[in-house]
């Protein structure tokens, strides 16, 4: 894999203010405001119903807020998706691949989509990465849930997003996969992560700040210093998703 | 446009994959049509001026069993939203899968001619009468498609479908019947069925194409 | 674009402000007023004699048909663009009272086509594209009905089905006018054809325009008012699920 960005240099901050949206009348977030700078990565902690997800997807532009507004790279989301939604990877609740294809003709699928250069290539790359290079001709639906969460993380990188928004993207994932999400996605330096999380044990070793959410509100927003920053094998700083 | 042509190839990947939603809908029409000819044998001597309505009520059922199949499990899943994600048009994604479905139904309906031919003994396998299927098609399947999309994320939709769609395709029923009566001979009045056909086609198309953006948003 | 909205939801508020004021002594008065212009004032008719009186009902309701289906397409496309789930509830209202008021418009015809036609139903291409109407919007409010008041996905999917539905109408009629000309057409009134109305019958179906008109809008008005209460209710339903849920 090679790294063909500058750390840091091409990453955009995530900002909200007053982000509103109810369900049904009942509002899952309430107002939320926070300014993430370009190249941090928060954990956005909070319990169940907290609101942790609606956050996430109306950043990502599948919702759109009730109020208030979220601006990417100093854009509002609602102005203009079709340029933002370029920036950003997002990895949900389910693993949002087709289970009848193969890893390989997912990830090729979204390259397309996404118009990624050399999209084949990337694919295999990813692929290899990941560790499915020898199971990418089989269906997806065949892989174990671990393996499944290793694709979508592929999936969620497959453009080089500058923004990862992560719904609890360690579920599912075993030690290996946890230390590739780290690598591939939580520290890598070019991107701004948000990213929901209940391993608060693994939070020390990628997030620069924490952002805590209760019943839709804001209740904690403090930057944290990174502990045991490359223990992992090679260090981060610099290496390429 | 490179978009949409990704979504369709990738859509008749996944229908040649799972053909379970497909050969469903191919079984049906295929049903249908000997059903029809048990049926009719009987009660008509002359069972050819019921040709032309008995094929499209059967390709409208067709259409709208198979369009529910096209969108298995792409709510659920969270592949629609994997695809709203990429910075595409929505009207791309709507034209790729129409394209699809399309394609898939036309398969679909050739071979219930082809049989139907064989059934009733009628030349059915003309240029004229796959330009009428082929407008007839793309009318109903633009509606049907935007339906079952939106339709993927509400509960009930099976039963649903139907009951929808059928009172929206009552003019294109019309001039298909028609149309193709006029085709196979039959008398079918001055009216130019064709173009009516053609109207409900593009007036379908870009409606649809139009609604399915601010539709498929949350 | 936001300015036009607000107006028209101001509009809309004035309108409802006036639900008690305006509304019900109109339609109720006129109402009276269409009773005795129908059965005593207007002059019988030649040929068909009384059963003709049936249609300064039939009309009127056909016209508030149209507004009640016209106020459900609106809403619609006003709930898509400004995802504001009041509008829903219009076009509920309006959906319901369309359907309402199409059900009577085909229900009166039968009355009068029985002794005059000598039949309940045909395939007459105006009953044709009523009945089609009629399951249009049925359909419309069966889709809606199978969700939660509060259900903002049902009610797009509604809104957009509702709006097909409109614009397919014209398409509808035209079809099944082209449809029918290898039979004979039957008689139809025609209010404004060759065979114009006797003043005192144009009068008369005048104020029976107005009385239902007054009637299906007050209806709507109404319908919009408990439909809103019904979607608050479904709010404190799901706030007060949320809070046992803790």
């Amino acid at each position: 894999m090679s790294g063909e960005r500058s750390v840091g240099a091409n990453a955009v901050g995530i900002e909200a203010r007053g982000l509103t949206k109810s369900y049904r009348g009942v509002a899952a977030i309430d107002g939320i405001s926070f300014s993430l700078p370009p190249g941090s990565r928060t954990a956005l902690l909070g319990a169940n119903g907290a609101g942790k997800s609606t956050l996430l997807h109306t950043l990502a532009t599948l919702v759109a807020p009730t109020g208030g507004s979220a601006l990417l790279g100093g854009e509002d989301v609602a102005e203009a998706p079709a340029r933002l939604r370029r920036q950003v990877g997002f990895m949900g609740h389910v693993p949002m691949l087709y289970e009848e294809l193969t890893p390989s003709e997912n990830l090729r699928f979204f390259a397309r989509l996404y118009d990624v250069e050399d999209g084949a290539k990337r694919a295999d790359e990813l692929l290899r990465a990941v560790g499915l290079w020898t199971r990418r001709d089989e269906p997806t639906a065949v892989l174990s849930r671990g393996m499944h969460q290793r694709l979508a993380l592929a999936r969620a990188v497959l453009h080089r997003p500058r923004v990862l928004l992560l719904d609890e993207p360690e579920t599912g994932l075993d030690a290996g996969g946890i230390d590739l999400l780290e690598r591939l996605a939580l520290r890598d330096e070019g991107v701004t992560v948000l990213a929901a999380t209940h391993r608060a044990e693994r939070i020390g070793r990628w997030a620069t700040r924490r952002l805590v959410l209760d019943r839709g509100r804001v209740v904690g927003d403090e930057e944290t210093a990174v502990a045991e920053r490359g223990v992992e094998g090679a260090g981060a700083a610099g290496r390429a998703r | 446009m490179k978009a949409a042509l990704a979504v369709m190839e990738k859509d008749l990947r996944l229908a040649w994959r799972d053909r379970a939603g497909w050969l469903t809908a191919g079984s049906f029409a295929a049903i249908s049509v000997l059903v029809y000819s048990f049926a009719l044998d009987l009660a008509a001597r002359d069972v050819r001026p019921l040709l032309p309505g008995l094929l499209w009520v059967t390709f409208l059922f067709a259409g709208i069993i198979s369009s529910g199949a096209s969108f298995h499990g792409e709510a659920e899943r969270g592949t629609l939203d994997a695809q709203l994600l990429a910075p595409v048009p929505r009207t791309a994604l709507y034209a790729g899968k129409l394209l699809a479905n399309l394609v898939g139904l036309l398969v679909v309906e050739v071979a219930t001619l082809a049989l139907a031919t064989i059934l009733f003994d009628e030349p059915l396998l003309t240029p004229e009468l796959g330009g009428i299927l082929l407008v007839g098609t793309a009318g109903y399947v633009s509606l049907v498609t935007v339906l079952a999309t939106l339709g993927s994320r509400v509960r009930a939709r099976v039963v649903l479908m139907p009951v929808l769609a059928l009172p929206l395709l009552v003019p294109l029923l019309i001039a298909a019947v028609r149309a193709t009566g006029a085709a196979l001979g039959e008398p079918a009045g001055e009216a130019p069925w064709l173009l009516l056909l053609a109207v409900f086609t593009v007036w379908s198309a870009v409606g649809s194409a139009l609604l399915f953006p601010l539709a498929v948003e949350r | 674009m936001s300015l036009l909205a607000r107006l028209t939801w101001r509009g809309a508020q004035r309108v409802a402000a006036l639900r008690w004021a305006v509304l019900p002594p109109v339609a109720g008065v006129a109402m009276f007023v269409l009773l005795a212009g129908a059965v005593i004032a207007a002059p019988r008719e030649a040929v068909e004699g009384e059963v003709q009186r049936i249609f300064y009902i039939h009309v009127p309701s056909a016209l508030a048909a149209y507004l009640g289906v016209g106020v459900a397409c609106l809403a619609s496309v006003a709930l898509l663009w400004r995802r504001d789930m009041r509008w829903d509830a219009i076009a509920r209202a309006g959906a319901m009272t369309g359907v309402l008021f199409t059900g009577l418009t085909l229900a009166t015809g039968m009355i009068w086509g029985k002794p005059i036609w000598g039949v309940w139903w045909t395939w007459d291409a105006r009953l044709t594209s009523t009945l089609i109407l009629f399951l249009l919007y049925s359909a419309y409010l069966l889709a809606r009905q199978l969700a939660d008041e509060t259900d903002e996905q049902a009610a797009r999917f509604a809104a957009v089905f509702a709006i097909v539905a409109f614009v397919d109408i014209p398409i509808i009629n035209l079809s099944v006018r082209w449809w029918r000309t290898l039979h004979p057409q039957p008689i139809v009134f025609d209010p404004f054809g060759e065979q114009a109305l006797p003043g005192s019958m144009m009068l008369v179906l005048a104020i029976g325009i107005l009385a239902v008109g007054a009637l299906a809008l007050w209806l709507i008005v109404l319908r919009a008012e408990a439909e809103g209460l019904a979607q608050r209710t479904a709010v404190v339903r799901h706030l007060v699920d949320r809070r046992e849920a803790r």
